[in-house]
């Protein structure tokens, strides 16, 4: 599924926090939006997702203008915190999810047997979550964004405080979702993380400052390195076109 | 929305402390204003002047339920003296020459109150034609501050304990972000709400029928009217009490929030839940009641368990509950906008 984002601007209490930004993300890929914390991030995937409606400007999923309560069957979300319920199980966080999309009740079981083995949680399953660590949680986490084979999903900061082990464990999970054609936006501060996506869009101050394919926009620094292209906006002082 | 309810009866069930809330603590709190409020026993302590007093009062006086002592001429000069260095006596009691009787007792209390009646009875005894028959439409005169009050604990507990227990639940799933996950799923919004009505109001159809069943078989609360009629109340009070958790829960943004707003949301309740008598309250502030959702729900009780009442004596207290819960529902649909425009 594709996405489309057309001049879309957001402004809350009189801040501009998304300005005037324009792209098309296409279908299978994944795409991360980088940018320092505050740059606009969540707020943008907010936007994609059809939490908030935007001031002007539209966003279109697979042609269809968002916000939009049908497609939400087909959005993944994996909020930045981990949104899990403390006092259920692993087995029964993801059961109450899945029930919200209306599987049924064998497809639900299967999903839930499915997921727990991808993010390796199998044997945790009857564990309450307030007895998990914080990597267990993201995962479980991530596992509840996928049980209804979203079309597109959306991670906000996914791997925040995570190991580095854990992190390649993650991101190797993303690879996995994405080889069964699921559009992935995945947001970070994390620069390294950038080189595991097929695109890039870098938000600055709530603008879009490059988007591009990895490698290109890799080719545009001179050490390969993409904290560059922020430096290089930030002493421009504010947008590249 | 099925789905929302077993999950919040499953989380409920899950967390040890909110079953004990639910289901110990009203028991609990009952039982100690049983004793507390009960029926005391108490013998009240008189000091009189044996020589200064009828011979036939001071026999009429014993034979009461009182504790007659002796005081010297001297203490008798000076009675508020005597009264605040023996705080064990009660009131002392003189007659002067020309009959008038005097009462000095140590402060508006209980048990000032009991060496009182005690006192005229004695002297109503000695003059037939100052016998004053007391007789109530309902209620007896020996009825204990709870038996006469209990009706008003039954609605306040089925109210506050749901109350907080669904409202922290609430500000917990804003504050942990489960709100907005649950939100970009295609829930309805107004499924959450009732989802979550639901789920609480599974357990307050049993916390409202373990506490009648304790209230009346255990701690012995009488009732004219049929105790199923209070259940109801008290279930309908307790499904109000989650709309207006939820409410509450639009305002925090964390647990420690939802006790700073106690003295805004649950002190007005017990105010003007019928422990004061509301037809007292000046400039019509009384009138006041009719914003609280703990008034509508002890008065159906007081009218079922004092009045005898039945459905036609308490539709309208039920419906204003429902009336209620119904506003509250559609503001709290209104409110979760702030998660999904949809």
């Amino acid at each position: 599924m594709d996405i489309k984002i057309s001049n879309v601007s957001k402004s809350f209490e009189k801040k501009e926090v998304i300005k005037d930004i324009t792209f098309t993300i296409p279908s299978g890929e994944i795409c991360c939006l980088l940018g320092p914390s505050g740059s606009g991030k969540t707020t943008l995937i907010r936007l994609m997702i059809g939490a908030i409606a935007a001031d002007t400007g539209h966003i279109q999923l697979a042609n269809i203008k968002m916000p939009n309560l049908k497609m939400l069957k087909k959005i993944g979300y994996m909020p930045q915190n981990d949104a899990l319920y403390d006092d259920l199980s692993a087995e029964s966080n993801l059961r109450f999810f899945g029930g919200l999309y209306q599987l049924s009740k064998s497809k639900l079981e299967q999903r839930v047997k499915e997921v727990l083995e991808l993010v390796d949680l199998t044997e945790h399953r009857k564990k309450l979550i307030r007895n998990f660590s914080g990597g267990m949680k993201k995962r479980l986490s991530l596992a509840a964004s996928i049980l209804h084979q979203p079309d597109v999903l959306f991670l906000d900061e996914p791997t925040v405080g995570i190991d580095p082990v854990l992190r390649r464990t993650i991101w190797d999970q993303f690879q996995e979702i994405k080889k069964s054609g699921t559009t992935i936006i995945v947001s970070t501060h994390v620069m390294d993380e950038v080189t595991e996506c097929d695109k890039a869009a870098l938000i600055y101050n709530g603008s879009l400052i490059e988007y591009d394919s990895v490698e290109k926009l890799l080719k545009k620094t001179n050490t390969g390195r993409v904290e560059e292209l922020f430096l290089m906006a930030s002493s421009r002082g504010g947008v590249v076109k | 929305m099925i789905h929302l309810a077993k999950r919040v009866i499953l989380q409920t069930l899950n967390d040890k402390r909110s079953v004990m809330m639910i289901f110990i603590a009203p028991l609990f709190a009952l039982t100690l204003i049983y004793f507390l409020l009960g029926d005391s026993d108490y013998t009240a302590t008189v000091g009189i002047n044996k020589n200064a007093m009828p011979a036939p009062l001071v026999t009429e006086l014993k034979a009461q339920d009182l504790k007659v002592i002796y005081v010297s001429n001297d203490d008798f000069q000076h009675p508020k003296q005597y009264l605040k260095d023996h705080l064990d006596v009660d009131a002392i009691f003189t007659i002067s020459e020309n009959a008038s009787v005097n009462i000095i007792m140590y402060e508006p209390s209980k048990k000032s109150a009991k060496a009182l009646s005690e006192i005229q009875k004695a002297l109503s005894s000695l003059n037939p034609s100052a016998k004053i028959n007391m007789s109530y439409v309902y209620g007896a005169q020996d009825n204990s501050t709870f038996e006469s009050l209990g009706y008003v604990f039954l609605g306040l507990f089925a109210f506050l304990l749901v109350f907080i227990i669904s409202g922290m639940a609430l500000v917990r799933e804003r504050s942990g972000g489960t709100l907005e996950r649950l939100m970009m799923t295609p829930i309805k919004r107004g499924e959450v709400i009732l989802g979550y009505t639901l789920g609480y109001g599974v357990f307050a159809i049993i916390q409202a029928i373990l506490i009648v069943f304790y209230s009346f078989y255990v701690l012995n609360l009488h009732s004219i009217g049929n105790i199923g009629w209070i259940v109801v109340a008290m279930v309908l009070l307790a499904i109000t009490a989650v709309s207006f958790g939820a409410m509450i829960s639009v305002f925090s943004t964390s647990e420690l929030q939802v006790v700073q707003l106690i003295p805004f949301t649950i002190i007005p309740q017990v105010f003007f839940s019928g422990l004061i008598p509301l037809d007292l309250i000046p400039y019509h502030l009384g009138n006041l009641c009719y914003l609280m959702p703990v008034f509508y729900g002890v008065e159906a009780i007081k009218r079922v368990m004092v009045y005898g009442g039945g459905f036609l004596q308490i539709w309208g207290y039920l419906f204003g509950l429902i009336g209620y819960t119904f506003i509250l529902y559609i503001l709290n649909t209104l409110a979760l906008k702030k998660f999904r425009k949809l």
